[in-house]
């Protein structure tokens, strides 16, 4: 046992007395040179910009026309929107809360594992 | 002289002497990481360039939560994961089966503690250590040469805590063995 603590001694202060490897040189240079060329992508990217405008304008195109759509065929539209809902309801009655379950699942499965790395994280 | 903390705020905002400053200070810590689990000079200095370069395009995104070095360790291991693809895998496999005593190692030692403590035997050690599997040389080398706590450690690897002691615990129990058999040496010689 006396051996063993002994031999578990020197382990340890063999480990902690370890030189670090030597570089053969400096980086630093290097890496500047590499991030001065690469530039640092910022928070939001032209796409998101792209993208983000493409929607906007979709969504001001339906509103644009709902606003300038004919009385009579806003009606129609709100008729035919009620047949379909009904006709869900009679034929297809699972469709509605099958889709609203399947949208539950995909914003869970997108937030709840960066929820609970953030937890994890700030539990460390 | 700026602080840490101050270096890897003015980083943050894209200052570039800060930056610098903190490669500076890390460069040989996260090149001897790599050196130790990838055992190649060239591999480990591309390793190192491409962690300072990943760390300046996170920076943004680093909130302090853990110390600046241990995230930069973070970011060399998962280098080294992509370099060496059994590393992970090994790491996971060895389980979290602590043993809180040591089994008696079989050999018959005479006195040589004064031997022990020679520049010899130290040097068997350091060669032992090498010649141990990535995934110990890994973790001997984040604890001992890093400084890393077993809760750092476990934090850097994303690996439970157990595991991170078996491991340890592992490496050293092959440590042992090695300095029995270096000392059964010397009572034949």
């Amino acid at each position: 046992m006396d051996n063993r603590l002994k031999q578990d001694a020197l382990i340890e202060d063999t480990l902690k007395s370890q030189p670090l490897a030597p570089m053969p040189r400096s980086l630093t240079l290097d890496v500047m040179a590499r991030i001065q060329k690469d530039k640092r992508p910022a928070i939001l990217t032209w796409n998101d910009f792209a993208l983000s405008f493409v929607i906007a304008a979709c969504l001001a195109a339906v509103w644009f026309a709902l606003q300038n759509l004919p009385p009579l065929m806003l009606a129609k539209l709100r008729i035919q929107s009620i047949l379909l809902y009904q006709d869900f309801l009679v034929n297809a009655r699972w469709l509605i809360p099958s889709l609203l379950f399947g949208l539950g699942a995909i914003l869970a499965a997108l937030t709840i594992p960066m929820l609970y790395q953030m937890a994890v994280d700030r539990r460390r | 002289m700026d602080s840490e903390p101050a270096l890897i705020q003015r980083a943050q905002k894209g200052n570039h002497e800060a930056f610098a400053a903190l490669v500076d200070e890390h460069q040989r810590y996260v090149y001897n990481l790599a050196l130790r689990v990838v055992k190649d000079e060239n591999e480990a200095l591309d390793l190192t360039q491409e962690t300072f370069v990943r760390a300046w395009t996170a920076l943004p995104n680093f909130k302090g939560q853990s110390q600046f070095r241990t995230w930069l360790y973070r970011i060399v291991t998962n280098l080294c994961y992509n370099r060496l693809p059994n590393l992970r895998r090994s790491l996971n496999d060895l389980g979290d089966d602590v043993m809180e005593d040591i089994p008696a190692i079989a050999s018959t030692f005479a006195n040589p503690v004064h031997e022990m403590e020679s520049n010899e035997t130290r040097k068997h050690l350091h060669q032992a250590v090498e010649a141990l599997e990535e995934n110990y040389r890994l973790l001997i080398t984040l604890r001992y040469q890093n400084e890393l706590s077993y809760e750092e450690i476990a934090s850097t690897l994303n690996l439970p805590l157990g595991t991170v002691k078996t491991g340890i615990f592992r490496a050293k129990e092959q440590l042992r063995n090695s300095l029995a058999q270096l000392e059964e040496s010397w009572i034949t010689a």
